[in-house]
């Protein structure tokens, strides 16, 4: 009993020990410190494709119109107003007033520039898909521009307002990409004092940023935001713990349980927009002819229980996905879904119908939580399915895929937050390198719901779309994701929906 | 290099065998004796694993998830921890003794075979180097730098992300970079016995060139040959959970030791057993193999000590 | 000796050669660089045009003088990923990667040493033992684990040192610790043999006799003669620690030319791993001749012989 007692102490006293140390000096220094998980090798968002370079992007730079994180709504920010003259016709006017951190003036100039810039092919921009349907953009006056598209694009000003920073034209013009990620300059409500490409970035309040800005709530926001590479997620939760950060995300589910139990830390878990899904081969290129069967495909979908790992691994806000789509974006119509609920004893009635009752071997390819992919493993194992796990990372697996070398794959998409279901489809059917279906029909209603501006005439297509993908099983949808943010006490902060973590809001309590 | 208690141990009263004199020395030998004795239990758990473990390694219960130890049970009143899984159970419910004996059998066998194939490369290019010398010395000593000079870790990291990791893979390309030990002392031994009388006699007697080195030369290079053995086993051991720390070696569901310290690693501020587990258990093969390593160079060369730069 | 140093400078040349060009082959055969090149959702179109562009049609041979070529002109190309001279990245990541890897090797040294000398002079005793475990055990912790164990311990649970980052002396600590004790056991044992086989030797007993003080004949004659091949082993670590760096680097968020290879090797971005590999094996190389010639020096028999 004696025993038991002073180890039940020392167990106390290792707790005690843990707590994290309070992020007071990091108050009191007014900085607030925050992990990056990628290496931004240039902060010039056009020449990096990270999310860390989309969340710091969105400090620095302004885009033209700003879409509300809750509502979705587009509101005004660089420019005023702004309309559709014709299907491939933006007209943006632009606001008066708004200044560069080096004190240069915004004007038509400068958003003329970047676009035609950074939508040159010559210039190579990183993220193609965001801005090679420029055609070219016009002055028209000061503060009036036009931007022609090379042909109709309806979620065009998803992308105006996610990935379209606007650069000082003059000093774009001077320094190029490289300048610009060496020392950034932009009309942000946080400008940057100095960095270390990809290691690390100190940014401090720009309080020049312009009145009526959408992005700031109110005052109070802190001055200094310190932004330093930690790739490791147990380093992070380590910094966590230890006082170094002030804030984290992404922390696993589990991990996740355990912060909150700490008396300093607070632990939110948010959805975001982004969904899992196995993507199958149904070709027969990556040389597993079996996935060519739709009961096969159909069978793994059966065979898979959502629900248990939603409950036990997943957690947080996260929930089934029946469709190829994020629930919320347009012309994501569930009802037009084949649904699979969990059912092994169907899977496998499917498979021995299909001539695999003794299953076969696959491989598997997955970059996201291993311990998902080893669930799944094990669900397709019960079905007589030996799955080979390649957990790899994101860009190799994205190469082999291209040229066709995986059968099923663990996909996980962001769709850019866009909000258009067809954002994704467009990679995955209908686009030579990235399509695992070869449906033609398929990729013909994509290729035309995309130059259909009528949203009623789109949904026509994407309903045909949603009801073919998943009847084939080209796709089996698991789950939507949610984070789980950890962060001190210290800080108030709220998560958005569109995983763009808004540190310019967050304040100290 | 040699060891303390080797070298003070005073020699054998009675004149023995040279085999018996070996064994004898074995046994007086401490370290030898330990480390011997660890390896012997990992080798039979490994080899018994499908006999001993209580569970499937890989039959994952979802409700079951991270139980811990069963000591927790007895000093922390955890409620939780039963003798149903005397070790607990992973981040997948699966159960953690049974995962740790298979995972036995997985360190064991990177180990093994990849020392093997290394064996194999290394002592093939260093005995023809030794015995014919000349050009073929020169191609092996340049392909031996070569070797040295390339970044071990970097290497296998890059071939394993690119060409896709399996238990098959890293085999291969770790007993690929791993043969320069090998070559280098079989080089050595055979340039020195190459000459040797009993080489000689049987070159004589007309026995082809093969011959002479796998029935003369190679039984007398034996003992050195299995101290690298021994020290490459280790080595590959090591390599294998540090590439499988990183994510880039055995692939899930295997139960690698070092898969499992990765796996625990986000959960170590939390559950330390996790890693402590799979972290004592690899610490402690390692350890017994370097222990008979240099247990068995003392023992078969007492009065070899060496600043051999390999 | 001036025929020796030719001798093994033309090898090494010829050993960087052999090295880049498998390297080369190597990633060129398993990757496709034009996806690589081309980034997220390009069309099949923008990735033949790349590939005629940068000329990934060329044979591999042509290819890689024409790599080589670039090199010997200091050109190591340009990162496909960031697309900036890879020689500018490469300039930035290593100041850290140098900086663990001399401090761990001090440090492995600066234990290494005296432990081993304490252990050859005090043969046999709880000294020697203790040096003795001390070495059997870095050999058997992999240093991923220690660095874990050093993480818990000391920044966690004591909060004396800071878990990652590279602003302060006190963020080297860890780091250099986790990867310098792994180096530790080979010294120390090299220190350990080399000391007894010195203070057995004729000249320390005839030193002694002539009723020199034990702790100089220690230091001026033993240590002298004993040092030498503990220094070219060293030189040899170094290069290890230069490569093997990759896990303590990601460990301790060290942005080092570890951390550049893994994340260059995640994404494919070619030019970037084969700089870094070329690098290392120059460094091994140098070092490796260092050695050598350190050897050489040391030993009338290995100059004349030129082996």
């Amino acid at each position: 009993m004696k025993r038991r007692q002073l180890l039940q102490s020392a167990a106390v006293m290792a707790a005690g020990a843990m707590l994290p140390r309070s992020a007071w000096a990091n108050k009191a220094a007014d900085t607030l410190n925050v992990p990056l998980t990628f290496g931004i090798e240039n902060i010039d968002r056009y020449y990096n494709s990270v999310v860390d370079g989309g969340i710091l992007a969105r400090h620095i730079w302004d885009t033209l119109i700003y879409r509300d994180p809750v509502t979705f709504a587009y509101k005004p920010a660089l420019a005023t107003a702004w309309r559709w003259t014709d299907d491939k016709t933006l007209e943006f006017d632009l606001r008066q007033g708004v200044k560069f951190h080096n004190g240069d003036d915004f004007s038509a100039d400068d958003v003329i520039f970047t676009l035609n810039f950074v939508s040159n092919p010559a210039n190579k921009a990183t993220g193609q898909d965001n801005v090679n349907f420029i055609e070219k953009a016009e002055k028209l006056s000061d503060y009036k521009v036009r931007v022609q598209l090379k042909h109709s694009f309806p979620p065009a000003l998803e992308y105006v307002s996610g990935e379209w920073p606007i650069y000082p034209g003059k000093y774009y013009e001077r320094v190029g990409p490289r300048g610009m990620g060496e020392k950034p300059v932009g009309t942000g409500p946080y400008r940057v004092v100095s960095l270390v490409p990809s290691r690390e970035f100190v940014l401090e309040r720009f309080d020049e940023h312009y009145k009526d800005s959408p992005k700031l709530e109110k005052g109070g926001n802190i001055p200094r935001i310190k932004a330093r590479l930690l790739p490791d997620m147990a380093t992070q939760v380590a910094e966590l713990l230890g006082g170094g950060i002030d804030w984290m995300w992404y922390v696993p589910a589990d991990q996740a349980e355990q912060l909150a139990q700490m008396p300093n830390l607070t632990v939110v878990n948010e959805e975001v927009f982004r969904t899992g899904s196995l993507v199958i081969d149904a070709t027969g290129r990556s040389g597993v002819p079996a996935l060519k069967d739709k009961r096969v495909r159909k069978a793994i979908a059966y065979a898979i229980n959502r629900q248990e790992m939603i409950d036990n691994l997943v957690k947080g806000k996260s929930k089934r996905l029946d469709v190829p789509c994020y629930p919320t974006q347009f012309g994501c119509n569930a009802a037009k879904a084949v649904v699979y609920d969990f059912n092994v004893q169907k899977a496998k009635d499917l498979m021995k119908e299909a001539g695999f009752a003794d299953g076969f071997s696959v491989d598997m390819y997955a970059w996201r939580s291993r311990e998902w992919s080893e669930a799944i493993v094990a669900y397709l194992a019960a079905i007589g399915i030996r799955v080979n796990l390649q957990q790899m990372d994101y860009f190799a697996i994205r190469d082999l895929m291209r040229s066709g070398k995986t059968p099923i794959t663990f996909i996980d998409d962001g769709y850019y937050r866009l909000n258009d279901s067809a954002t994704i489809w467009q990679r995955f059917f209908a686009k030579a390198p990235d399509d695992q279906a070869h449906d033609d029909e398929v990729k013909a209603w994509v290729e035309a719901a995309a130059r259909i501006n009528d949203p009623a005439k789109r949904q026509e297509f994407y309903d045909r779309i949603i009801a073919k993908v998943t009847d084939e099983a080209y796709w089996a949808p698991l789950f939507t994701f949610s984070t789980n943010y950890a962060f001190t006490k210290d800080l108030a902060f709220t998560p958005n929906i569109d995983e763009m973590p808004r540190w310019y809001n967050a304040r100290w309590t | 290099m040699n060891d303390a208690t080797a070298t003070a141990a005073p020699a054998p009263a009675a004149p023995e065998s040279p085999t018996a004199a070996t064994l004898h020395r074995m046994r007086r030998h401490k370290g030898f004796m330990i480390g011997a004795g660890i390896l012997a239990v990992m080798v039979l758990v490994g080899l018994l694993a499908p006999l001993l473990a209580p569970h499937d390694p890989y039959l994952q219960s979802l409700a079951k998830r991270r139980i811990p130890p069963i000591w927790h049970a007895w000093f922390y009143g955890s409620p939780r921890a039963t003798t149903l899984h005397l070790l607990g159970t992973d981040q997948l419910g699966r159960d953690y003794l049974s995962r740790m004996l298979y995972g036995a059998r997985i360190s064991l066998a990177i180990g093994l075979s990849t020392a093997l194939i290394s064996a194999v490369i290394g002592t093939a290019l260093g005995m023809l180097a030794g015995y014919f010398r000349g050009h073929v010395d020169a191609v092996v000593s340049f392909l031996i730098s070569a070797r040295l000079c390339v970044p071990l870790i970097l290497v296998a990291l890059t071939v394993v992300a690119l060409v896709g990791s399996s238990l098959m893979t890293l085999i291969l390309v770790l007993g690929l970079l791993l043969w320069d030990r090998f070559a280098v002392i079989t080089r050595t031994a055979t340039m020195q016995l190459a000459n040797a009388d009993f080489v000689l006699a049987s070159r004589a007697a007309g026995s082809s060139w093969l011959r002479i080195l796998a029935s003369e030369i190679f039984p007398n290079l034996a003992n050195a040959w299995i101290v690298v053995l021994t020290l490459e086993m280790a080595n590959a051991i090591v390599i294998e959970a540090a590439l499988s720390f990183l994510g880039l070696g055995v692939q899930a569901p295997l139960p690698s030791w070092g898969l499992m310290l990765a796996e625990g690693r986000n959960d170590m501020f939390f559950n330390p057993w996790i890693i402590a587990i799979p972290g004592a258990a690899l610490f402690a093969l390692v350890l017994a193999i370097n222990l008979l390593g240099d247990g068995l160079r003392d023992v078969t060369a007492p009065e070899g000590r060496g600043g051999a730069l390999a | 000796m001036a025929r020796y140093l030719v001798q093994r400078l033309l090898l090494a040349l010829g050993v960087i050669v052999f090295v880049s060009a498998l390297t080369f082959a190597l990633t060129e055969a398993t990757v496709d660089p034009a996806l690589a090149v081309a980034g997220e959702g390009a069309t099949e179109e923008a990735i033949q045009q790349i590939r005629r562009q940068y000329g990934f049609d060329r044979p591999l041979v042509e290819r890689y003088l024409g790599w080589l070529g670039g090199i010997a002109s200091g050109d190591l190309g340009e990162s496909y990923r960031m697309r900036r001279p890879v020689a500018d990245i490469i300039g930035e990541h290593l100041p850290v990667t140098l900086k663990l890897g001399f401090l761990s090797l001090a440090f492995a040294i600066l234990v290494a040493i005296p432990l081993g000398v304490l252990a050859a002079v005090r043969q046999n005793t709880w000294i020697d033992r203790f040096a003795l475990s001390v070495s059997v055990i870095g050999q058997a912790l992999p240093n991923f684990l220690f660095a874990l164990l050093l993480i818990i311990v000391f920044g966690v649970n004591l909060r004396w040192l800071p878990i990652s980052g590279s602003g302060t002396w006190q963020h080297f600590v860890m780091p250099t610790i986790a990867l310098g004790y792994y180096a530790m056991p080979a010294l120390m044992r090299l220190t350990r043999s080399g000391m007894i086989e010195a203070l057995e030797a004729d000249y320390v007993r005839t030193a002694l006799a002539k009723g020199l003080s034990p702790g100089t004949v220690v230091f001026r004659h033993a240590l002298q003669n004993a040092i030498l091949p503990v220094v070219s082993l060293g030189a040899v670590q170094f290069g290890f620690m230069l490569g093997g760096s990759v896990i303590i680097e990601v460990v301790f968020g060290l942005n080092g030319l570890g951390y550049l290879a893994r994340e260059s090797i995640r994404r494919a971005d070619l030019p970037v791993v084969q700089s870094i590999v070329l690098l290392i094996s120059f460094f091994y190389v140098v070092l490796i001749l260092l050695a050598d010639v350190l050897n050489g020096l040391l030993d009338p028999r290995i100059r004349s012989t030129g082996a």
